[in-house]
């Protein structure tokens, strides 16, 4: 992208920042912008550039999802409870694109505490899909999502706990990456689920992830669950040839919740890999429909958990009630309102699967289903090497059509949770259109085979142009 | 499988939360539908099998017990509302 010298660092932020100055308020995608620290940021690129001194992601902008701490930037989490706080450090995944010269330009939004898939619970108001004005990008890094598809920033971190990455990246017609859980380090990632919380890339190609993602991975002392392992050459292996991989299809993926349009574009993306040499048999995931009810006790109990440190004393919001003396009032009040609905549905969901006379019922009998969707997965990878399926059962639905209630918002997730439970890495990429709206492929691949994931994804996108299409943001719809 | 407000408004002061009226009965109704969807859960044989708690197998690492942090309490407490000398100040405790 920056390879060749044709124009400088300092232009290429110009361009983004004065397109995201055009655009922005149409679809809301960033909270926080960095402008004249990234703008310093590109001066010293330029000047590194000159005397030789070139690292792999010099000059390159990319916007954080606002989840990330970012030293002496604010960092939000979409909510009203961190709408100040300013971290003193950044999460290791900052830190690693930074030292390889990369320069943030600005924080996403998202929804908050990354609870929802539309990105209509920020306490910043929602993100609209830059390809149709009334509908959502999804969630819940929407933001990061909506501005890389509307050419506002080249590349975004995101994060998927539940999909969070994919499922946006499907709606909105960009590349999204889940790694591997513990591929990418958690430290200053504000925490939700713990144990499925992971960093990702929302991009515009393959190429571009495989770039970012060898630069942002690797382990991490200050991360307990980051894993010892090796990051390889994403880049380097492309262009590998794929003849005679074998890709399973789920049974459980094509039911009756799906879209029949959309599952035609999955068949049209399978028929695709087949001329590329892949090949492909129906695999069963018989305990997949479980994957919801078995996410929506473990996520929620673990978000109960997390979201305890949130009490107004050593950070965050307090509210100032005048005339109560008494700290279990200031402990309801700052926390009642400094959370929003959904993230509050989700403490008292986890807190009750956790309490007494209800653990072995809900949580310890989720961990269990767990168990059986994991060797569901174990036994498909005997015989295939990956797993491709639709990443959501419809193109992006209109804001306000699910929110209201919860159910039907959490069965966006059906195809994308369950790699989640089982830390498996998943990409999803664009592969056509419906009505207008994009549609995405998912493809999943047993733990730390992202470099199977980000080859089968390049040469898909080097035999077709789906993932080249950009909303024309003069002709979306904008029905006021 | 709906739970009654009495049990929500003790689930909630667990949590330190408090809802009434109106945002009582609809946070009610609400999470006794998503208690509703997770019911599935129970019609599931899981007598044989273990609890996965961690996608990956892992042990919690240690490491040698040196220092290794610089205190930096000025700075972190930056971010909070009320603090004085190095203290957070909070609403009185003890009468």
């Amino acid at each position: 992208m920056l390879g060749e010298e044709k124009i400088s660092s300092q232009e290429i932020l110009k361009t983004y920042i004065q397109r995201i100055a055009e655009h922005d308020t149409l679809i809301n995608s960033f909270i926080t912008l960095d402008a004249d620290a990234a703008l310093e940021k590109a001066r010293q690129a330029d000047q590194s550039r000159q005397s030789g001194d070139v690292l792999p992601l010099t000059g390159i902008p990319f916007a954080s999802k606002d989840i990330f701490c970012t030293k002496g930037v604010k960092t939000t989490c979409g909510s009203k409870m961190l709408s100040n706080f300013v971290p003193p450090y950044d999460a290791t995944v900052i830190a690693n694109v930074n030292e390889q010269g990369a320069i943030l330009l600005g924080k996403t939004n998202m929804d908050e505490f990354a609870m929802g898939s539309s990105n209509e619970t920020s306490y910043f108001g929602p993100v609209n899909n830059p390809w149709d004005l009334e509908r959502t990008p999804g969630g819940s890094s929407g933001g990061s999502a909506a501005a890389v598809a509307l050419g506002l920033i080249p590349i975004a971190i995101g994060t998927d706990t539940g999909g969070s990455i994919r499922q946006p990246a499907a709606f909105t017609g960009i590349t999204g990456l889940k790694p591997t859980y513990g591929r990418c380090s958690r430290y200053g990632m504000i925490a939700f689920a713990s144990s499925l919380d992971q960093a990702g890339i929302l991009a515009l190609s393959a190429e571009d992830t495989a770039i970012f993602l060898e630069m942002m991975a690797g382990f991490d002392p200050l991360d307990s669950t980051s894993v010892e392992m090796d990051v390889p050459s994403y880049v380097e292996q492309l262009s590998d040839p794929i003849n005679g991989k074998v890709i399973g299809i789920p049974k459980e993926f094509f039911d009756e919740g799906l879209d029949a349009e959309l599952e035609n574009k999955i068949l049209d993306a399978i028929k695709i890999y087949e001329s590329l040499g892949v090949k492909f048999k129906e695999i069963s995931l018989p305990h997949l429909e479980l994957s919801v009810p078995t996410y929506y006790v473990i996520a929620p109990a673990e978000c109960s958990s997390n979201l305890a440190r949130y009490d107004g004393i050593r950070f965050g919001y307090r509210h100032q009630d005048n005339g109560r003396n008494n700290l279990d009032d200031h402990y309801l009040t700052s926390r009642q309102s400094g959370f929003g609905a959904e993230v509050k549905r989700r403490i008292i969901t986890g807190t009750y699967v956790l309490s007494a006379g209800y653990y072995d019922a809900y949580y310890l009998q989720a961990q269990k289903v767990r168990q059986l969707i994991s060797q569901d997965f174990k036994r498909a990878f005997l015989d295939v090497d990956a797993i491709i399926g639709p990443t959501t059962q419809t193109p992006a639905f209109k804001i306000g059509e699910k929110i209201d209630d919860p159910v039907t918002m959490y069965m966006n997730d059906i195809y994308t949770i369950s790699s989640n439970l089982v830390g498996l890495p998943a990409i999803s990429h664009p592969c056509g259109f419906i009505d207008g709206l994009p549609i995405g492929v998912q493809i999943i691949t047993p733990h730390f085979a992202e470099c199977d994931l980000l080859n089968l994804t390049h040469l898909y996108q080097q035999k077709t142009d789906w993932h080249n299409q950009q909303p024309d943001i003069n002709n979306t719809n904008d029905d006021n | 499988m709906s739970i009654k407000k009495t049990d929500l408004e003790y689930i909630a002061s667990l949590s330190k939360l408090q809802f009434e009226g109106q945002e009582l009965k609809n946070y009610t109704r609400q999470i006794s539908d998503i208690l509703e969807m997770i019911q599935q859960l129970q019609k599931v044989d899981t007598k044989k099998i273990k609890p996965m708690a961690h996608p990956m197998n892992m042990n919690q690492r240690i490491r040698e017990d040196l220092v290794t942090e610089v205190n930096k309490r000025d700075e972190y407490q930056k971010n909070a509302v009320d603090s004085e000398d190095g203290f957070y100040k909070v609403p009185k405790v003890l009468d």
